[in-house]
């Protein structure tokens, strides 16, 4: 996973998405062709950092590689650009949270291969 | 074009079989299904099945069943759309034979999904979503559909009896349904009761985890005699959705379900009240709530009402699930698709027992891959 | 001393501060919960330390802060980027190029550097010398610790999170201060270690006050002072580095401060000792205290051991930067959740498995 982790690691820091240069539409993942006009004249472009809540849920069975973090809150979040994008929510008791609640972007570990492996950064949520 | 005839059927009890590997499940649906029409040597041998690589370290399953079932030389091969993947691979071999390329398909959908233990195989499961942005931060299937659900609970104010409706049909039709994984009646209760595994979803609301295989013989009407009990594939479509469920725009219509099933009852010339019997993809019952609505069968955000209502028990308007579905019956994933077909057939050849629907002489079967991503609808009848 | 040499770092043009940025974990460890496992429940000295969550570690904080502190700054470009750590994610493979990577900023010299907790002004100086010999536009300091204590051990009362990074450039209008000389001092002096390999610290206990702490930061004030003809009374405000709430203010006492200048920046009781953060999360609260023309002292010390004593001068930038619809740092103390014992050690992996 090393490997295919750091080949989107700007993706993962940066909120890297990518913008269509013909009718301005933005994706997050990024897209190969856009999927309103057909264009495949897209450039990277960085997601806003902050949106809300559109729905969430506390995860009580994890996957694999997620040992210890369970619950896990994962919510999908309306960024301020009306992408929707799928992310932890962190630091927030699961009885406060609620549809529409404001949050931001924030930097933190997903996960780690163990105790000698590498670590995986990526983005996750908080409510502001 | 020739007509498709499914011939027979061949399927294990589903379950936790400690004792019998991917392919050993795989030849007894096989021999099951080729036992009636001994002289037919299928012309193509297709392997529905979504993770046998992560199961079993095996893949390459078309040839390796092609030699377990002694038939060395008839092409075979693996077809994979995650959870999609037995309605798909039924959609290839019926296309084989219509398209005249083939006179005799055996179509065939295992998993084993037991030998792994369960964040394993919710690791597995998570391949059916993106790799790099779904499975990377951690969210399973499981989390998908429960954001999916308070959604829909909060859009169209779906009680949570309302929501456990088709749970209880499932395990209601189970009951009497001797493949089924589960033959305990549930009810309302039982499903508040259940453990929250990702609220508001509870283990009741969610299909299990087990093994079985599925398996169907399907020939051309060169091989079998189109006659009033035969039963036939009248169409069968794939179509595909905007990959993750957050990428659309709406996220509570099931687009390509719709479009398959439009498609499907067009090219087989029915309408929605033509239909006896449904087999949905009841994964959870969230799933099953919006596929009906994207059917058509019922409008958007009433198909747990409905459900509750009794339009989808056994004795409804729409009996569906007839033999517990995904939540009853079971759901080893690549075979679910052909499960389906398998009961069907069983409902149209008057062979459901206790399960009967009766004079159902339409049916359809609907079986999706992620959260609709890949759909495919087809639709089967007896008589003209 | 001879002509021309001095023992004071200036550089021949101001190296100014244009941003910077604090990032404090929410959680907090009461010392009273250290001492109910580990003590009995006696009398604990009212400190709560900031504790990292399970998913944070020196990178992630430390990109948090530097991304306020680019913010602030508003600069496009770094040319080197240094993160002064003892908590290094990996003992090989720079933090530095993390936080590098999540700027998008290539071309950098990247680096972390180690000496306990005045890894993070040293950080500040060596970005000053670069920007100061004309080698870099501007630069990123950042210091970053989760500290650790071992279990029971009175350092875990105060071992604690929080990451300060800090942007720098040639002075300008918009500089918010500026730094005006530096003066270090260091000795082999082995108060607080760990050998390689190591989970926790070790330390020797009366020996890390006088020998070790006071000796240093007085040496390198006093070389300050000297050099620049200061006397206590010239600054507003100083700080010095906080191992607990004692020290700083016996050996701010001892220098001729008065409480009141360094009462703003007394941090220990909210947030617990972040090691290579603590100087520089101590400025910026001074920063946030201080108006234009203001005089600052700001004094790290290290075990190990050194202290580097820096001068800085409040500008008029700081008006328009700081505080402006921005979450000061007393705000970052107060956004906190208690935590247990048990959930402390899960979050911050002292349980052995």
């Amino acid at each position: 996973m090393a490997i295919s982790y750091w080949r989107r690691r700007d993706r993962y820091y940066r909120l890297l998405g990518n913008k269509c240069s013909s009718c301005g539409s933005e994706y997050y993942p990024p897209v190969y062709v856009c999927r309103r006009c057909g264009s495949e004249s897209l450039v990277d472009a960085e997601m806003p950092n902050t949106g809300q809540i559109i729905t969430y849920t506390v995860l009580r069975e994890v996957m694999a590689g997620f040992e210890g973090q369970q619950p896990l809150v994962l919510g999908i979040i309306g960024l301020d650009n009306g992408v929707k994008i799928l992310g932890q929510i962190v630091d927030t008791p699961p009885e406060a949270l609620r549809i529409g609640s404001r949050v931001k972007m924030v930097f933190r570990k997903i996960r780690e291969e163990g105790e000698a492996g590498q670590i995986y950064y990526g983005y996750k949520f908080t409510t502001l | 074009m020739s007509r498709v005839i499914v011939a027979s059927v061949g399927y294990t009890k589903v379950g936790d079989h400690w004792d019998k590997s991917i392919l050993d499940l795989a030849v007894e649906a096989s021999k099951k299904a080729l036992k009636p029409y001994p002289n037919i040597k299928p012309d193509v041998i297709i392997v529905a099945n979504m993770f046998s690589s992560q199961s079993s370290r095996q893949e390459h399953l078309g040839a390796l069943l092609a030699n377990a079932l002694n038939l060395v030389g008839t092409p075979a091969f693996k077809v994979e759309a995650a959870c999609a993947s037995g309605g798909v691979a039924f959609n290839i071999g019926y296309r084989m034979i219509r398209s005249g390329e083939a006179t005799s398909a055996l179509i065939v959908g295992v998993e084993k999904m037991r030998d792994l233990d369960v964040p394993e195989v919710s690791l597995a499961l998570s391949m059916a979503e993106s790799a790099e942005y779904t499975q990377f931060i951690g969210a399973t299937f499981l989390s998908l559909n429960a954001m999916l659900a308070r959604l829909y609970q909060e859009t169209y104010n779906v009680t949570r009896d309302e929501l456990s409706a088709f749970p209880v049909i499932a395990h209601q039709n189970a009951t009497t349904a001797e493949h089924a994984q589960f033959r305990k009646a549930i009810s309302v209760d039982d499903v508040s009761r259940s453990p929250l595994v990702s609220d508001p979803l509870r283990l009741l609301d969610c299909a299990p985890i087990g093994d079985g295989a599925a398996s169907v013989l399907l020939t051309s009407d060169s091989v079998i005699d189109k006659d009033e009990e035969e039963v036939e594939v009248l169409s069968s479509k794939i179509s595909t959705n905007i990959f993750s469920l957050y990428e659309r725009d709406d996220m509570l219509t099931f687009s390509s379900t719709k479009d398959a099933a439009s498609k499907a009852f067009s090219e087989a010339g029915i309408s929605l009240s033509d239909v006896d019997v449904l087999e949905i993809h009841d994964a959870f019952s969230v799933t099953a709530a919006l596929s009906v609505e994207a059917m058509g069968f019922s409008k958007a955000g009433e198909g747990a009402k409905d459900a509750a209502a009794g339009v989808y028990s056994l004795r409804g308007r729409h009996p569906a699930l007839t033999f517990g579905g995904l939540k009853g019956r079971g759901h080893p994933v690549g075979a679910t698709g052909l499960y389906q077909i398998a009961e069907l057939w069983l409902q149209l050849k008057g062979k459901g027992g206790l399960n009967q629907v009766e004079g159902c002489r339409v049916g359809v079967a609907q079986n999706i891959g992620g959260v609709d991503t890949t759909s495919v609808v087809s639709v089967l009848a007896k008589g003209d | 001393m001879a002509e021309g040499s001095t023992t004071v770092m200036k550089t021949p043009k101001d190296v100014a501060i244009a941003g910077y940025g604090v990032y404090i974990p929410r959680y907090r460890l009461p010392s009273l919960e250290v001492s109910r496992i580990w003590r009995g429940g006696e009398e604990a000295p009212p400190i709560k330390k900031a504790v990292a969550a399970i998913d944070e570690d020196s990178t992630t904080m430390a990109v948090e802060a530097a991304r306020k502190a680019v913010k602030m700054a508003e600069v496009k470009e770094l040319g080197a980027i240094f993160v002064g750590t003892e908590t290094k994610p990996y003992a090989v493979k720079p933090t530095s190029t993390i936080v590098a990577q999540a700027l998008a900023q290539h071309k950098v010299l990247a680096s972390d550097l180690e000496f306990a907790c005045k890894a993070g002004t040293e950080a500040l100086q060596l970005i000053i010398a670069l920007i100061g010999a004309g080698m870099i536009e501007c630069g990123l300091a950042i210091g970053v610790d989760t500290a650790q204590g071992r279990p029971g051990d009175d350092l875990e009362f105060t071992a604690a999170s929080a990451a300060a990074a800090y942007v720098l450039s040639k002075r300008d209008h918009r500089s918010i201060a500026v730094v005006e000389g530096a003066s270090s001092y260091v000795s082999d002096t082995t108060d607080f270690w760990r050998r390689s390999g190591q989970r926790y610290p070790r330390h020797l206990s009366r020996f890390t006050g006088e020998p070790a702490y006071f000796h240093h930061i007085q040496s390198a004030v006093k070389n300050l002072f000297e050099e620049f003809g200061y006397k206590p009374s010239d600054f507003k405000y100083a700080v010095f580095h906080q191992p607990n709430p004692r020290f700083p203010v016996e050996v701010a006492l001892r220098l001729g401060f008065s409480f009141e200048q360094i009462k703003p920046g007394l941090l220990n009781p909210y947030v617990g000792n972040p090691y290579a953060a603590n100087s520089l999360l101590g400025l910026a609260v001074l920063l946030e205290e201080a108006a234009p023309n203001d005089l600052l002292l700001v004094c790290s010390f290290g075990s190990g051991a050194g202290s580097d004593a820096l001068s800085i001068r409040v500008l008029d930038g700081i008006v328009d930067k700081v505080g402006k619809g921005r979450n000061k740092v007393k705000d970052l103390l107060k956004a906190a959740v208690d935590l247990d014992y048990a959930t402390y050690t899960k979050f911050r992996g002292k349980i052995l498995i």
